[in-house]
């Protein structure tokens, strides 16, 4: 009997100590990351979430952070603010010490306010909304704010490619708005002139009012915003309507899907965005190839920044020195010129970049470089 | 100009409206149950005719075959989910109803993929007409005109056909039907059989005209689609067709004009309520 105990216990001790001998080595960093998978976002939270997986693989491939693997703790919000703030306190709950989004504004929006609180570094992919990154100093962002992003629409319209009468055609959500905004308030700078603006809500795939108004407009250019479900079918029928005006659109054009759907109306469209395909940098470049490696599909921006995003907390944390939220949220507000897939991330005292902006065009089916906007005092976001 | 062509357009919109909310009002006159899930035989078809149009068949046979599959695949959903509910409170089938759409979108987003499907080759997408100063591309035109035959066909059927009448007999009196020698069964294959037949032509047509099928393609029309049926008054074929007209020409118009107060979706329920709060049982119908 007493034997049959000690064996037991033996036993028991063993397996203990190799347990706890392999967790010391191998215990994973466990980054929280919370994306669409479910829902109308689900093409591009599949795209976010393929970019951090891929950016975990590269940075395990290379030993890890502080010698350990990193780890992806993934939730579905379903691109819904009401999703995502339960899902935040969630990752709270399971002890997470740094979250990255992977989502769109709305989600991101809510849960910054959650983070912030909990004093937890916060990472937004590619979530555009100003408010996110003013929820704190713990949130920052790694992609274009809207504003930005529109007025350096309105720099490779009014000064680039020099044309003066626009139509805007808006999403009417935070991703359309904040742009349409951005492109505003600079388009007077550039002697643009806004003849009409209208807009369309996320559902909407039937254009057929606004192509008929646009053609009584007559512009000399169309700077419209969607997401590719929404640009590709709006694209397609100005072009279907004998609209010829060039069209201006963001990063939410940018993936190969938009192409597939526009088709032959893509040609010619040229965007706004961080991922420059014609890219010397290696960083993009190892990005571009290895992405379409592991997705087979070419690499789209929303992928793109959220494997930025995956590197930024990556190398904010080996800088930290360990996993502690502060010193993480130091470290992220010191990042200085890391070359990424986006390009090189440095933040400001907002937790926003300073980045050129690359502009696109559809050329023979695939994206091209058509001009770099490097504007420091146009492109330099809010410090506070 | 731009009025005539706006009114076109949003008339257009109406009859794709109109495909789908007969298909409504049919299994609604039938058996009070309001078919939600019928937005689900709409995305159904536009799949069936993505995939067999990409995988080489011409557009005109994959629309074929989308339909079919529908028609199919609309009594087998009665026979399912519908037919052993039919004595519970109607509230039950119409969760029922919400349920198989959120399976079927869930579904063909698994099947198929989050992106959705754009059509390889549309060549109707890219050939239009002008009709003086209005200008429509070949998928356009074709709606209309399937609109147009296949409505016009049903009502020919309905009126002049033995199974037609059978059908009107039923929806007014089910029980007097039968003993007239009418197999409500066979009625209620039939009405679930043209209206997914229906659904599916309209989801094809869509399709093409947005050259996209996503699988949630279906929720626009889904709650759009009760909102006419109870404006053209639950179960009355011509308000139904009248109330999708009148709802796709406002919507035309309320987008440019209306922009900066209603999003273009609410149009349909606003117009409901004001419609209703002057016309309680909807828009043909004279109260009883």
């Amino acid at each position: 009997m007493r034997v049959r105990v000690i064996r037991r216990a033996a036993i028991g001790a063993i397996a203990a100590l190799a347990l706890a001998g392999s967790a010391l080595a191998q215990e994973p960093i466990r980054i929280g990351f919370h994306v669409p998978l479910t829902g109308f976002a689900a093409g591009d939270g599949n795209s976010a979430l393929l970019g951090a997986e891929l950016a975990v693989e590269q940075i395990n491939a290379e030993g890890g952070v502080l010698d350990r693997p990193l780890e992806l703790v993934v939730y579905d919000d379903q691109a819904a603010a009401e999703q995502a703030v339960p899902i935040a306190n969630r990752l709270l709950g399971e002890g997470v010490e740094a979250v990255i989004s992977g989502s769109y504004s709305a989600p991101t929006r809510a849960a910054a306010g959650v983070f912030q609180k909990e004093s937890i570094p916060y990472i937004s992919a590619y979530a555009i909304h100003p408010d996110i990154t003013r929820a704190g100093d713990h949130v920052f962002r790694t992609s274009f704010m809207g504003e930005v992003q529109g007025r350096a629409g309105a720099k490779l319209v009014g000064d680039i490619m020099d044309k003066q009468r626009v139509v805007l055609i808006t999403l009417n959500n935070d991703f359309g708005q904040s742009l349409a905004q951005g492109f505003k308030e600079a388009a007077d700078q550039f002697g643009i002139e806004i003849v009409n603006e209208y807009s369309y809500g996320l559902k909407d795939r039937q254009f057929g009012s606004i192509v008929a108004s646009v053609k009584r407009d007559d512009p000399e250019a169309i700077y419209a915003s969607g997401y590719f479900f929404t640009a590709g079918p709006l694209v397609s029928q100005l072009r279907a309507g004998g609209v010829q005006a060039p069209i201006i659109g963001q990063e939410g054009y940018d993936t190969q899907q938009f192409i597939d759907i526009a088709a032959s109306a893509a040609e010619g469209v040229i965007i706004t965005t961080s991922l420059d395909r014609d890219t010397e940098d290696e960083a993009m470049r190892a990005f571009i190839e290895q992405f379409e490696e592991k997705a087979g599909f070419p690499a789209d921006m929303v992928a793109a920044t959220t494997n930025t995003a995956v590197h930024v907390m990556a190398d904010a944390i080996r800088r930290a020195g360990e996993v502690d939220p502060q010193k993480i949220r130091d470290a992220l507000a010191a990042t200085e010129d890391l070359p990424t897939a986006t390009g090189h991330i440095t933040f400001n005292e907002l937790g926003e970049i300073r980045k050129t902006v690359q502009a696109q065009v559809v050329r023979d089916g695939a994206y091209h470089r058509y001009a770099v906007i490097d504007d420091p005092e146009l492109l330099a976001p809010p410090s506070q | 100009m731009f009025h005539v062509e706006l009114l076109v357009v949003g008339l257009i919109q109406g009859c794709m409206y109109a495909m789908m909310a007969l298909g409504l009002t049919l299994v609604y006159g039938l058996l009070r149950i309001l078919h939600v899930a019928h937005a689900g035989l709409f995305t159904l078809g536009a799949y069936v005719g993505v995939l067999t149009a990409n995988a080489g068949l011409p557009i005109g046979a994959a629309a074929l075959l989308a339909i079919a599959a529908a028609a199919a695949a609309g009594p087998l959903l009665y026979h399912v989910v519908y037919k052993p509910l039919l004595d519970k409170p109607p509230h039950v089938a119409l969760i029922a109803s919400i349920g198989v759409l959120i399976a079927m979108t869930d579904g063909f987003r698994l099947l198929f993929g989050p992106y959705g499907i754009p059509f390889q080759e549309n060549p109707w997408f890219v050939t239009g007409w002008s009709f003086g100063g209005v200008f429509l591309n070949a998928i356009q035109i074709a709606l209309a005109i399937a609109a147009i035959v296949l409505i016009g066909g049903f009502a020919v059927f309905a009126t002049r056909s033995r199974m037609g009448v059978a059908w009107r007999a039923t929806v007014t009196d089910p029980a007097m039907a039968m003993t007239f020698g009418v197999d409500p069964g066979k009625v209620r294959n039939l009405a679930f059989a043209i209206a997914s037949g229906l659904a599916a032509a309209a989801g094809v047509l869509v399709g093409l005209l947005n050259n996209l099928v996503e699988p949630g393609m279906g929720n626009i029309v889904a709650y759009k689609g009760l909102a006419i049926i109870v404006l053209g008054g639950l179960g009355n074929v011509p308000g139904t067709l009248v109330a999708s007209l009148i709802l796709g020409a406002a919507e035309s118009f309320g987008t440019i004009y209306l922009d900066a107060l209603l999003d273009r979706d609410a149009i349909a329920f606003v117009v409901l309520i004001i419609v209703l709060m002057w016309r309680p049982h909807g828009l043909l119908v004279r109260a009883r």
